[in-house]
């Protein structure tokens, strides 16, 4: 009880503060923005490359899907900056001397990051919409495809706060995010599909995590494309990853805080 | 009474092999006002972090209000209260939802909790700037802040790491009434480390000097300077024929003072040379007479009786001195100013 309760205050403490500096998440939701608004049309030729693309797709259509994972997947490797802070001004202290469930200050913390990544998702999928997407399988498929983003979100912000806990500096974390983000995303089929690109390439894009995550939102989007196996597939890769980030989180964060 | 804390042989080294706490031990009592003071450096916060169970110890035994630090923590975080030198508030939450937070962190709930805030917030006189966010509060009030919201949950023992470094001396002093108000109204036990003199030898009733991790000296603050058993004087001199310098006239004052056999020492300081002597009042005379009919001129006697800091050399040899550089710090920031 006192678990949920506490990760319920944090929640609370942290939304507050997300909303008293809504500036952040419009800097945030800029990349993706442009990339939606800008990179689609650059890009709005090549879907008519003979064998390439699914036919009678768009290249918006295409892309929705992986420029939301790239939002998530940027968004959550931040998200260790916030316990920086707190660890750097003291509040974590002050927490920890209180009766605060342990595990509650994490809970919090993530539960905030995948909250924030879903209401980004949101915006970017109205613009999307705005702009001539649409998502095949409907409300469902919305509902659905939130989810995984969260999900997938939840699993990276580990990494990042355990990042964040070891370095004790929001500039590491951010530089390895920001370092990690860019190849990750390219060499994935969240902007191209996996047969344009060379056979290296391809090798570790199918092995790359944001490819399965788009794979899950694109099978959602695109006409024809859902499949229950692959979909399962892509799910429990995912959940994987946050077993091991989780695992890693929470290990760390019992030795910084004993 | 019986003893709140309790710690035997306490140790803490760091991982770099750094002896931050060197076997101390010491007790205090329930509705004691207790100190450490020492220069930076000497194991104060170390010491705190460990009794508030944010440091794993080394080895030595701890007990806080009967519970003992290895096997209850939790326990021990229900009734202490803890404020760290760096004012840690939340600055994107007003002063009132910091106070509340805090509260539910320490399972109150609803309106127990909503009447204990608003009766804090007026106690700390923060209830008209309760409902603006924190990071707009001058530095005073972040203090006070911070200590009210330690208080959320009426701790039995309250641990306060340097409560009053970085603030001006008006500050200081509202803080330090407070504090006697906290101690001796509600009976709270108040643990508190220093490196100010006067905040040691006005706040608390027993203390503990302590330098590199290790107690030199525990006593009550009158006591420890009565020990020292001697008056200093310090005095100000100048050459008769204004030729001789600064630090030849002292050399030759010391050498005239070192020829009086009351003088027990003698010690440079800023201002000019200090002496320590049985009877401060009983010399002045005799202090007079040496210089009489020399090249050296008295300009100024100062008696004093003795001071913690003069304790704290006795113990170690050095002086704490925190005052002294806080004066410089000041003055060199005018000086930029006026630039």
């Amino acid at each position: 009880m006192t678990l949920l309760f506490d990760t319920q205050y944090l929640f609370v403490r942290a939304l507050k503060k997300l909303v008293r500096n809504p500036i952040l998440i419009f800097f945030s939701l800029f990349q993706p923005i442009i990339f939606l608004v800008l990179f689609t049309q650059l890009f709005s030729k090549f879907v008519q490359a003979p064998g390439l693309f699914p036919s009678g797709v768009t290249y918006l259509e295409f892309a929705t899907a992986g420029i939301l994972m790239q939002n998530a997947f940027s968004s959550a490797l931040q998200s260790g900056t916030s316990i920086v802070e707190d660890l750097n001004s003291g509040f974590l202290q002050k927490m920890l001397v209180t009766q605060v469930s342990r595990p509650a200050i994490l809970i919090g913390r993530l539960v905030t990051d995948a909250f924030r990544v879903t209401v980004q998702s949101a915006i970017i999928l109205g613009l999307a919409y705005l702009l001539g997407f649409n998502m095949a399988t409907g409300l469902a498929g919305i509902l659905l495809t939130l989810f995984i983003i969260a999900f997938f979100g939840f699993a990276w912000s580990g990494i990042s706060l355990t990042l964040g806990l070891r370095t004790k500096s929001a500039e590491t974390v951010f530089g390895i995010g920001a370092f990690l983000t860019f190849p990750l995303l390219f060499m994935s089929t969240a902007l191209v599909p996996a047969g344009a690109m060379p056979t290296w390439m391809q090798a570790v894009s199918n092995a790359n995590p944001i490819s399965f995550a788009t794979t899950a939102v694109r099978d959602l989007s695109l006409p024809d494309a859902f499949s229950l196996s692959a979909e399962v597939t892509s799910l429990a890769v995912i959940a994987l990853i946050a077993v091991l980030t989780m695992g890693a989180t929470l290990y760390l964060f019992r030795k910084v805080v004993s | 009474m019986p003893d709140i804390i309790a710690v035997h042989d306490l140790v803490e080294v760091y991982a770099d092999g750094t002896k931050a706490v060197d076997g101390i031990s010491f007790s205090v009592k329930e509705g004691e006002f207790f100190g450490f003071l020492g220069p930076n450096g000497a194991g104060k916060s170390t010491t705190i972090k460990i009794l508030t169970t944010l440091l794993r110890k080394t080895s030595g035994s701890v007990s806080v209000a009967g519970y003992d630090l290895d096997k209850n923590p939790k326990e021990i975080r229900k009734v202490i209260g803890v404020q760290s030198q760096e004012t840690s508030i939340d600055p994107e939450l007003t002063g009132r939802e910091n106070m509340i937070l805090q509260g539910h962190l320490q399972q109150m709930r609803g309106k127990e909790l909503e009447e204990r805030v608003n009766q804090l917030l007026e106690v700390v006189g923060l209830k008209d700037a309760a409902d603006k966010r924190a990071g707009r509060y001058s530095g005073g009030m972040k203090k006070r802040l911070d200590l009210a919201s330690t208080l959320v949950h009426k701790p039995k023992v309250l641990f306060l790491d340097e409560p009053t470094t970085g603030l001006d001396p008006q500050s200081r002093v509202t803080v330090w009434d407070y504090l006697e108000e906290l101690n001796k109204k509600d009976g709270i036990t108040i643990f508190l480390t220093t490196q100010y003199l006067e905040e040691a030898d006005r706040l608390c009733q027993r203390l503990c000097i302590v330098d590199a991790g290790k107690i030199v000296a525990e006593g009550s603050p009158a006591g420890l300077k009565k020990d020292i058993g001697a008056d200093a004087i310090t005095i100000t001199v100048q050459d008769r024929s204004g030729a001789g310098d600064k630090t030849a006239t002292k050399a030759t004052a010391r050498k005239l003072l070192s020829k009086l056999p009351a003088v027990m020492e003698i010690v440079d300081s800023e201002e000019g040379v200090t002496i320590y002597v049985k009877n401060g009042g009983l010399f002045v005379p005799e202090l007079v007479r040496a210089f009489d009919k020399t090249d050296i001129e008295l300009i100024s006697i100062n008696i004093s009786t003795p001071s913690l800091d003069d304790v704290f050399l006795k113990h170690t040899g050095k002086r704490i001195r925190t005052e002294e550089l806080v004066k410089e710090v000041v003055t060199g920031g005018f000086g930029r100013r006026r630039r």
